[in-house]
């Protein structure tokens, strides 16, 4: 077996993996990090709710109770970390912008609107005012996206349909990364002659560089553009985790991809090292300090059987809130079930309690008592845990 | 997997059948319809009688207040019985039962998988209760072949390795809703009226005698009268509710029997546990999926039911004592439907006869009530025996020996050829694609998102509809069919609805999966906030 040593393992390859990897980067330790793929990220609408549930995040965020992971991190520490989070992303050449005392809105396929705290420029113009003119431009059998729901909640709003010649939102973003396709896209554009302030696609935009796409287009027809995330799969989430991963790259963090963890070595209190499944030998990779940061149940960091739950890699202690007939509400829209709070619970230094490890932190939608689908808090909450996280770390290290 | 595909293209050229269906909904503009005969429910026994009283030359209309199958018809195992489970308790039932299986395995190919089935005993299981099983078998007429362990396993390798022994018998896999439409497909090609979506709002009555039906229709809002000489009551477990607007009453027990889903077809037999009749005993195959049940609860209000997740563990628990793999496969559902019992003094709704019974009002409504999806046949038989009596008409049955019309056209066609031809995909778990919907939606007239799904299979695959339904309003809207805020609305409703089924099976791989779809709906399209 080869064996690779490293100060810092993180576990799991989401936003908030990323993020806790990049922290322990900057402080100059040798970081790996090890994902079984690409993260749930890339089905994310790529925008940064860090508590859509109020229009105030900050203000929302303070009344929470004081075991959301939350308020482990407290207020600065989640400003501190957003604010990194813009940094990396002006790095990566996909400038992210908001406020984090403020939400916006952002525009959504059925024509309603949502609350998100940080966005990707190609939908800084989304936030309009009731009533404003807007134009909609769909796709010739754009499978997610139906252009009527939006016209007929917005009064002053019209629609026209271009033919890509793919009816996937994936396949029409990689068009747009061709220029003679963005250049045939503008000469149709420039034709319809749009009389509206606005203009809204599906977020499309080329899958590299939306921000010159989108500036291409509006120097041409003289409008504000912005995209409008679809359903999964989602371009502007992949460009969020592809952006990250290139800033990973450049730093120097070790990249473990399309790994599965294996077999975790323990000694007394401290674990040792990680066994990662790979074509050919196994891989032991060694750290100081371990991160976890495998995601809740979608990404396969927790498991629900038929009467627990598990942690996937260590077996550490989960926070299950009762039993199975209680994870779930009668209601599907009323959000706030259970089993959202369901996780792992840690210590203010972000390590596991009662886990008998005394060096792996955990972060991101693995924690207990997140409730992200109900505080709509999902990045957010992954940046600010996860950036929190690395920093008990590098205490651990120095 | 080429099964499955070709079953599939099987439903897709039904629409045939209800573009015929689509013709009448123009030919009654509100006033007033006349017939001989009026028939209330649309599942087997319903579509059953159409068809019966449709050879025997009588005219009728049928009307059913959702889509055919709508009630228990829909909502069992789709066990075709070879009466083996009722040789023991029900020796009645069960030669009724081995008597229907050999004619509509004849009639009914296209309906029915001659899966063969298979009585297991497990370790502690009676001996003495299979000695009686195979005798009583024996005089019910059921064939029936002691199998040891091992070549038991043969035929079903995901068996239990522990099983003592098993029982071949001729049990089958039935489609019932495909079995209904067919039944329906004669019947409105002989001159009959077929209504679904139509709901019994009253009785029309004249010197206390039943004369027809005021109906309302669902889609319209309109309300139609059916004028007749003879009211048949077949509305199942709401059967005592349409006898009573007739002025008489049809006592029955009802009994809530559950079952889930399994996203894989973990055996080619249907699968029996050798011991007196109990909760979850038995599996069946049907296309992709297994179905294991039941459960067996008394209940009062059919329109008031649920699963209960302690029912799941149940039937799941007592599956995985036969298929082992029950337990750690993934289960995409959960359903329940409501059995229309004949009134009975025990409480134990198990050991109550499931023999059916025919009430003649002496108002101009009989009632036909018990019985079960095997026997429809028989059952559609007896009433319409004892209505043309009444018209004094002689004409005999003859439902036993003509195939179901309709079935030729179900021919499938191979997976390759399927894939080639399908483009813009809606569903991707049982791939259906754009022009389906669009044909659903435009050449048959179809309103309603479940009709769509039951005739093209869109929504039924593992993610339960969490992508496709939202697709296929988005197409229908397109259309105009509906607008926008109508199909969002309806989107809501069947969300609400699908989380329903699931809910009570939410763990492993389905809990991941409805946490995806939850994130779309609740995340991406901000559904909750609005709602």
């Amino acid at each position: 077996m080869s064996a690779y040593e490293y100060d810092a393992v993180v576990i799991g390859g989401g936003v908030s993996g990323i993020m806790a990897s990049l922290t322990l980067a900057s402080g100059g330790f040798k970081t790996a990090l090890i994902s079984r793929g690409d993260p749930v990220c890339c089905l994310s609408t790529g925008c940064i709710d860090v508590f859509s549930h109020s229009d105030e995040p900050l203000g929302g965020i303070r009344a929470l109770l004081p075991d959301h992971p939350y308020s482990l991190v407290g207020e600065k520490g989640i400003v501190d970390a957003l604010c990194f989070f813009l940094e990396i992303m002006d790095e990566a050449g996909l400038p992210y912008e908001g406020d984090p005392g403020r939400n916006r809105k952002i525009l959504t396929p059925i024509g309603s609107t949502k609350n998100t705290c940080l966005v990707p420029q190609t939908m800084a113009h989304a936030d309009m005012s009731p009533g404003e003119y807007l134009h909609v431009i769909s796709f010739q059998g754009i499978k997610d996206f139906f252009p009527s729901y939006i016209t007929s909640r917005h009064r002053n709003s019209t629609y026209s349909v271009y033919d890509a010649g793919v009816p996937t939102t994936l396949g029409i973003a990689a068009r747009f990364d061709d220029a003679s396709f963005l250049d045939a896209f503008i000469t149709w554009l420039r034709g319809l002659e749009i009389p509206h302030d606005r203009v809204a696609l599906p977020a499309v935009l080329g899958t590299i560089d939306p921000a010159s796409v989108m500036e291409k287009i509006s120097q041409a027809i003289g409008r504000k553009i912005f995209e409008i995330p679809t359903l999964p799969p989602s371009i502007p989430g992949l460009r969020l985790f592809r952006a990250m991963k290139r800033v990973m790259q450049k730093r120097g963090i070790h990249l473990y991809w399309g790994k599965d963890v294996t077999s975790v070595e323990r000694q007394g209190r401290t674990v040792e090292a990680v066994t990662l499944a790979t074509t050919g030998r196994a891989k032991r990779v060694q750290g100081r300090v371990f991160v976890l940061a495998t995601g809740s149940f979608v990404s396969g960091g927790l498991f629900a059987g038929r009467e627990s739950v598990r942690e996937s890699v260590f077996d550490l202690p989960v926070t299950v809130p009762g039993e199975r007939k209680d994870w779930f509400n009668t209601d599907f829209f009323s959000g706030g079930h259970g089993i959202e709070r369901a996780g792992v619970r840690v210590d203010r230094a972000f390590r596991p309690v009662e886990s008998m490890i005394d060096n792996l932190f955990a972060c991101g939608s693995i924690l207990a008592e997140c409730e992200i689908m109900s505080l709509q808090c999902g990045h957010g909450l992954a940046i600010a845990t996860g950036v929190a996280a690395a920093k008990s770390c590098a205490q651990e290290l120095s | 997997m080429d099964r499955q595909y070709n079953d599939l293209t099987v439903r897709v050229s039904l629409y045939m059948v209800v573009t015929f269906f689509h013709g009448i909904f123009h030919e009654e503009s509100g006033y007033m319809i006349k017939t001989d005969v009026v028939i209330i429910g649309g599942g087997a026994t319903g579509c059953g009688i159409a068809r019966d009283l449709a050879l025997r030359g009588v005219h009728h209309y049928l009307v059913e207040k959702g889509d055919f199958a709508n009630g228990a018809t829909g909502a069992c195992h789709g066990l075709l019985h070879s009466g083996a489970r009722y040789a023991v308790t029900d020796p009645e039932a069960a030669r009724e039962c081995i008597s229907e299986n050999a004619i509509l395995r004849r009639i009914a190919r296209k309906c029915v998988e001659t899966t063969g089935g298979l009585f297991v005993r497990l370790p502690g299981d009676s001996k003495r209760y299979r000695d009686t099983f195979l005798n009583n078998c024996e005089e019910a007429g059921i064939s029936t072949e002691v199998l040891s362990a091992s070549r038991a396993i043969d035929l079903v390798p995901e068996l239990n390795p522990s099983i003592e022994e098993a029982v071949v018998v001729p049990d089958c896999s039935i489609d019932p809703f495909r079995l209904c439409m067919l039944n329906a497909f004669t019947s409105r090609h002989k001159g009959g009226g077929i209504l679904i979506h139509h709901k019994v709002i009253d009785i029309v009555k004249e010197r206390g005698r039943c004369t027809g039906v005021k109906v309302l229709d669902r889609f319209t809002s309109q309300i139609k009268e059916i004028r007749a000489k003879i009211v048949i009551n077949a509305a199942g477990a709401w059967g005592d509710t349409l006898a009573r607007m007739g002025g008489s009453d049809a006592p029955m027990t009802l009994s809530k029997g559950s079952l889930i889903i399994s996203n894989h077809r973990l055996t080619n037999m249907v699968i029996n546990r050798l011991r007196a009749p109990s909760d979850g005993d038995i599996i069946v195959p049907n296309e992709a999926v297994c179905l294991a049940g039941t459960t067996s609860i008394p209940v009062d209000d059919p329109d008031a039911i649920e699963v209960d997740p302690r029912e799941v563990d149940l039937v799941a628990t007592q599956a995985e004592q036969m298929l082992p793999r029950f337990g750690t496969t993934r289960l995409i559902r959960a359903y329940t439907g409501v059995r229309p019992l004949l009134k009975a003094e025990t409480s134990d709704s198990r050991s109550i006869s499931r023999g059916f019974r025919i009430i003649d009002h002496k108002n101009g409504m009989f009632s036909i009530l018990g019985g079960k999806l095997s026997t429809y046949r028989l059952m559609a038989e007896k009433t319409v025996d004892a209505v043309v009596k009444e018209f004094g008409i002689k004409a005999h049955c003859k439902t036993a020996d003509i195939p179901l019309d309709g079935q030729d056209e179900l021919s499938g066609y191979p997976l390759s050829k399927r894939l080639k031809s399908i483009d813009n995909i809606v569903c991707e778990c049982e791939l259906v694609d754009r022009a389906q919907v669009e044909n659903a939606i435009n050449s048959l007239g179809i309103q309603y998102i479940g009709d769509i799904q039951h005739r093209t299979r869109l929504g039924m695959g593992p993610c339960q509809g969490g992508f496709c339904t939202y697709r296929a309003l988005g197409i229908m809207q397109e259309t105009g069919r509906l607008t926008p805020d109508e199909s969002i609305e309806i989107l809501k409703q069947f969300l609400q609805r699908r989380f329903r089924g699931i809910r009570p099976a939410l763990w492993g791989d389905q809990l991941r999966e409805e946490q995806l779809v939850e994130s779309i709906y609740l995340g991406i399209l901000n559904m909750g906030q609005q709602a």
